[in-house]
């Protein structure tokens, strides 16, 4: 066998390994899907017979409709809020000479080493006494925190690629400090603010460990309700309303490749 | 000159001004609630009544030599460590390829990797649910294939934590290996092939040596995310078989017991927090090294 062969064939045997490993990324995906659409009342791969009825069970169930736009509305507040934060810090980080910047960075990103479950137990307690506990205001404060180290990130990288100059000089060409960033800075930064929303948004949207201890009795996010389905026992709904929510985040993932090149941000 | 001196100041002013709201959200909202635990852990507690004047260490002497928590301390970092060790077997390989093909389907093998990251984390648990059940898809493929007779346990104890997890973390360890494979210089691998070493010299004395801060940053990454995940464990562990978060969880749901969960949530964050700081320290020396 000559070098180039086997070269070749070394090739070949790396793209195959990796067609594995891609295929066991997407296996749980795969057989979600597949389980929400049996016509048995019990989980059961590949589906017995075929039907909907998981789905009109799933559409009819006000709670979990509630939830799911309880989700959505929180996660849009939390990255509008998340994006204009951390524009302010990063936009100060970058271009200002501000004492102390790395110490600042480092506390800003600190929220993504410590585990979500620790921030949540302290939240808990932190909220019982503070009387936050339970209401939509404890939920957006504790959601920017965790999404702020992602806004911050991806502005801060986008900053980098942007010239300060160019603001510096429609300042001096009498532009006020609005007009200045709006019309030099923010169109640079704008696929950095994109992807940092992104982030926020799932982030917001995917959380469990640290909404689930401050969320109390009035409200109910999406995920902590399957959550809790699930620990009283899985039926095909709960893979049902999975497969929507898969289906969601490819369209999600599809638009915000078309939009910002999302996988360079990943 | 004087202008421009009192223009700088001003905008140095205005970098704190902007600085002021997310940093007050941290305080108030991040270090003041982590701040307000730590007396917390050092109380007593009265099975029945809940939190007790004084002080004492007894919660952290528990947790640290009681057999019951060393065993779930151990059993998490274990998990920790094997979890890293498969995600760094698997998603060596396949970040190998994912940096170097030159597939025009490259950016759709890229999402193919962030696709399950962006899915919500309960749905992809409960996928592994529906696999790895006494009559889910693993065990009826290998009844089906003759390989076992009556369905082997999957849930509720280590393997199956440990695929649900390696499933769950891998793409990280992929991703944080893409860019740093993307980023080796090829030239240094050329002249070690024209140099006369063969394929598997050149990979284990080149490429592999120049990618191990990717290996180290990706490692200390799955290793932390894998013993604060609470999610995963708790559907998977079910409320019997526990680790480190599910424990912490208990311990404020369940059994109201504050002072001990709390004892245990700074355990977890001095593993977390402290491993990442080694780690970039480490990194900082390694690429000084360099």
């Amino acid at each position: 066998m000559s070098a180039r062969s086997a070269e070749r064939w070394r090739a070949r045997g790396l793209a195959a390994f990796a067609a594995v490993i891609l295929a066991f990324l997407m296996l749980p995906v795969v057989v979600v899907v597949l389980a929400s659409f049996t016509n048995t009342s019990y989980l059961t791969i590949p589906p017995k017979g075929l039907t909907l009825r998981w789905y009109e069970a799933v559409f009819n169930d006000r709670e979990y409709i509630d939830a799911l736009w309880f989700s959505l509305i929180l996660a849009v507040v939390v990255t509008a809020v998340s994006i204009v934060l951390g524009t302010m810090a990063a936009y100060a980080l970058s271009r200002r000479q501000v004492p102390a910047s790395a110490a600042i960075t480092g506390l800003l990103m600190s929220p993504l080493a410590f585990p979500g479950v620790v921030i949540g137990v302290a939240l808990l307690q932190y909220y019982t006494l503070t009387g936050l506990r339970g209401g939509f205001i404890g939920l957006l404060l504790a959601h920017l925190v965790i999404t702020l180290p992602y806004t911050v990130r991806t502005i801060l990288a986008s900053m980098a690629g942007a010239d300060a100059e160019i603001e510096a000089a429609a300042r001096v060409l009498g532009a006020n400090p609005w007009v200045a960033f709006w019309t030099a800075t923010l169109p640079v930064i704008r696929p950095g603010l994109m992807a940092g929303g992104l982030f926020a948004f799932i982030t917001s949207f995917d959380n469990v460990p640290v909404t689930i201890f401050i969320l109390g009795t009035r409200h109910m996010t999406l995920p902590v309700k399957i959550f809790t389905a699930i620990e009283y026992g899985v039926d095909p709904s709960i893979a049902a309303l999975s497969t929507v929510l898969i289906a969601g985040t490819a369209i999600f993932l599809v638009l915000a490749e078309r939009w910002t090149g999302f996988h360079r941000f990943a | 000159m004087s202008r421009r001196g009192s223009l700088v100041k001003r905008l140095d002013r205005s970098g704190l001004g902007l600085l002021s709201p997310p940093l007050l959200l941290l305080l108030v909202v991040f270090l003041l609630p982590l701040l307000a635990m730590l007396p917390t852990s050092f109380q007593p507690y009265i099975p029945g009544k809940g939190i007790g004047q004084g002080f004492t260490i007894e919660h952290y002497v528990k947790a640290l030599t009681d057999s019951y928590y060393l065993e779930i301390i151990g059993r998490t970092l274990a998990l920790g460590t094997i979890v890293t060790l498969t995600c760094l077997v698997l998603g060596y390989p396949l970040a190998f390829f994912l940096a170097r093909t030159q597939s025009r389907w490259r950016p759709w093998l890229m999402l193919l990797v962030v696709f399950p990251l962006l899915l919500n984390l309960v749905v992809r648990t409960f996928g592994w649910i529906a696999l790895l059940a006494n009559r889910g898809l693993v065990n009826d493929t290998l009844i089906a294939l003759g390989l076992i007779e009556t369905p082997i346990k999957l849930l509720f104890n280590f393997s199956g934590l440990l695929i649900a997890l390696s499933h769950i973390f891998l793409p990280f360890m992929v991703l944080v290996l893409v860019g740093v494979i993307r980023n080796l210089p090829r030239d240094v691998e050329d002249a070690a092939r024209t140099l006369g070493a063969g394929w598997a010299a050149t990979f284990f004395r080149v490429t592999l040596p120049l990618s191990l801060p990717g290996i180290l940053a990706g490692s200390i990454l799955v290793f932390v995310l894998t013993v604060s995940a609470l999610v995963t464990p708790r559907l998977l562990g079910g409320p019997t078989y526990k680790v480190m978060s599910t424990l912490i969880y208990d311990q404020f749901l369940q059994l109201l017991n504050w002072p001990a969960g709390a004892a245990l949530s700074f355990i977890l964050t001095a593993i977390a927090v402290g491993l990442i700081s080694l780690s970039s320290g480490l990194a900082r020396r390694m690429g000084a090294g360099a």
